[in-house]
């Protein structure tokens, strides 16, 4: 953030001047290197710590916003008595950058391909499951979740929702149906009303299935394709944002690259719900799931076992699932998602597609391959 | 000798706070963008001088141009809005002064962020504005997500850094010039342009480099009201460190800002400096 220091300093002109001196005196002190970032190491020894559930202070959450519902977490704070401190990011990069700036959390919720990567870092926490009373909620769900590919034998996550990416949209605007294609995200009927999502991966990887590539291409001629597809695009959107709710809910969407759960909190926040409609593509949609983990470097990390627990109670996740419209892989929770299934036949995700449908799960993409993908968004954005 | 020796002691907290809040932060950043990444993105030290050929990479040039475009946009309108709000309180304000002072301060103890957000629950399309406008006959207009929302929120975010300035040099001013040219048979006009101006002008100026530089490097409003073609230099640097993990580019095109931003700098401080030596008693 270079505006707020720039505006300050410069009311004081005389030790401006002198600053600048300062500043350039400093860069040339190699040692800085030492300190501030990058200093972050961590041992295998870490991740294998065990660690019991009870309160070992306060927790620190680290999640989206609006991906919990509220009243879950303040019974918790009632029940063991302690303080839940939410900090909240917007994106997976955004998560990792925080991480990477060398924030402190107990308990964070990313998707899968980032456990993989934080996993092979070293970054994450074993996870006991002896010291979950609802471990077999999640793990007993489904095989799947027991030994997922992102983590072998659920050691270091448990999981907590799955999600799909489609396209929400307005009926009352743009009719009852599209065509079942991301190339409702070219509607020229809603020209200047569509937004993409303002995710890279998400994006690109929409992108990719558009142009019939794999979702994780890396291949860089494939990637320079679905750069241009998506600056093709650019004259018919209105933005490229994650604040997807209060975009469709607000009137500035009619069409809106959306993750399926989001699309029922809308409908939850408007007068018309029955105009706000979900479908997922033809060409493919990416799938995931999202989970639970404690970073190795965690203050309270007992407090954390105790939160995630309390998360992968049957009662409490059918509340979550209300409240954030996503399916829950829980055994005792489960019915409560049917029940919005049942209204909304669209937003279903199934464990049988996270299954069936490998190719369409964001991986972990190895270092060239992610520089190449972000390459390519800054350029669509800059473009 | 010792006196001074004595007050300079005062320097140390402050210099202290410079040290750290302001030169360590510049040296890790001119540091950093020397380096690459490791896999989770965290920066690691050496010698990549690519990442500074890569911030002249045509690509970017039009955001650099989109940047000080709206940048200098915003400073005019404030220069516009601001200049006659700050003289109506100068001369005009009376006792009423401070109290309007503070009420152009006041916005500033809410957030930017916040303040700007608060922008967009205006400016959307069902919005409080096109609300009012739809139940006096006229159309909706797209307002949110075009470039004059990112204009007009820089304009918003930064317009007291230009009032505060202005309204210091006409405070400032001996109100006698003004009768002055009266007497010599200026017409307002005539009297504002050759009395009120030049001696507000060193006043003008500060407001204009506190406007315009904090809005080159601004992300927020093309964030929250800006639209697909809406991106500017600070977007560009903040994707760079919190989402594309690129903390050495993102850095190299900080130091590259720093540097332009610094040659307006430079070139204010002379013009200042200029005007002090002048205004001296011979």
């Amino acid at each position: 953030m270079t505006n707020d220091p720039w505006g300050r300093e410069f009311t004081r002109r005389s030790l401006i001047q002198r600053s600048a001196g300062l500043a350039l005196g400093a860069s040339a002190v190699g040692g800085l290197a030492a300190c501030g970032v990058g200093s972050q190491k961590t041992s295998t020894t870490a991740t294998e710590k065990v660690v019991k559930a009870q309160v070992d202070g306060d927790l620190v959450y680290f999640n989206y916003s609006e991906y919990v519902d509220p009243g879950v977490v303040k019974r918790f704070e009632k029940h063991y008595g302690v303080k839940v401190t939410q900090a909240y990011y917007d994106s997976m990069a955004g998560m990792m950058s925080k991480l990477n700036a060398g924030n402190v959390y107990d308990v964070i919720f990313p998707s899968a391909e980032y456990v993989d990567r934080l996993r092979k870092a070293n970054r994450l926490l074993k996870i006991d499951h002896s010291q979950l009373k609802n471990a077999e909620q999640a793990l007993g769900f489904s095989p799947y979740f027991a030994n997922p590919w992102y983590d072998p034998n659920a050691n270091h996550s448990m999981p907590y929702t799955m999600y799909t990416t489609g396209i929400g949209w307005r009926s009352d605007k743009v009719g009852d149906k599209l065509t079942g294609s991301w190339h409702d995200l070219w509607n020229e009927k809603a020209k200047g009303k569509i937004f993409v999502l303002d995710d890279y991966q998400e994006a690109v990887g929409m992108g990719n299935l558009v142009n019939g590539f794999d979702l994780n291409t890396t291949d860089s001629a494939q990637l320079d394709k679905t750069k241009q597809l998506l600056v093709d695009q650019k004259p018919l959107l209105r933005g490229y944002s994650t604040d997807t709710i209060t975009n469709m809910s607000n009137g500035s969407a009619w069409i809106h690259h959306i993750w399926n759960g989001d699309i029922v909190n809308v409908r939850n926040q408007v007068k018309n719900p029955e105009d706000y409609k979900f479908e997922t593509a033809k060409e493919g949609t990416p799938i995931g799931s999202d989970t639970f983990v404690i970073p190795t470097n965690a203050a309270h990390p007992g407090t954390a076992l105790l939160f995630i627990d309390w998360m992968l109670d049957p009662a409490n996740a059918a509340k979550n699932i209300e409240y954030i419209g996503y399916p829950m892989p829980n055994k005792g929770g489960y019915s409560a998602f049917e029940a919005l299934v049942k209204e909304e036949p669209s937003i279903n995700v199934t464990v049988e597609q996270l299954q069936a449908a490998n190719q369409f799960q964001f991986r972990d993409l190895d270092q060239t391959g992610l520089q190449r993908w972000n390459d390519t968004w800054t350029a669509v954005k800059a473009a | 000798m010792t006196t001074s020796r004595f007050w300079a002691r005062f320097l140390l907290p402050g210099g202290l706070w410079l040290l750290l809040l302001f030169a360590v932060p510049i040296g890790l950043t001119v540091a950093v963008s020397f380096g690459t990444t490791d896999t989770l993105g965290l920066p690691i030290y050496g010698w990549h001088p690519e990442n500074y050929s890569r911030v002249f990479d045509p690509l970017f040039a039009p955001v650099l141009w989109r940047s000080v475009g709206y940048a200098a946009a915003a400073t005019a309108l404030c220069l516009l809005l601001g200049y006659p709000v700050a003289y109506t309180i100068a001369r005009f304000g009376g006792r009423w002064k401070n109290v309007l002072i503070i009420a152009v301060v006041l916005p500033f103890f809410v957030n930017y962020l916040v303040r700007t957000y608060a922008w967009v629950t205006i400016l959307s399309d069902d919005g409080l504005l096109n609300h009012t406008l739809k139940s006096i006959g006229i159309g909706e207009i797209r307002f949110l997500n075009t470039p004059t929302a990112v204009i007009g929120g820089l304009t918003y975010g930064y317009l007291a850094f230009m009032i505060l300035p202005v309204f210091a040099a006409l405070d400032r001013m001996n109100p006698a010039l003004v009768e002055a040219g009266k007497d010599l048979y200026g017409t307002p006009a005539r009297t504002f342009w050759h009395v009120t101006w030049p001696s507000t002008f060193q006043g003008v100026l500060a407001g204009c480099v506190l406007v315009f530089l904090p809005a080159v490097g601004d992300f927020v409003s093309a964030q929250l009201l800006g639209g697909p073609n809406t991106y500017m230099v600070g977007n560009l640097i903040s994707q760079q460190f919190y989402e594309a993990q690129n903390w050495p580019f993102g850095s190299a095109l900080t130091v590259v800002m720093m540097a332009f931003l610094m040659v307006w700098m430079l070139f204010y401080l002379r013009s200042a400096a200029r005007a002090a030596r002048e205004a001296e008693p011979a």
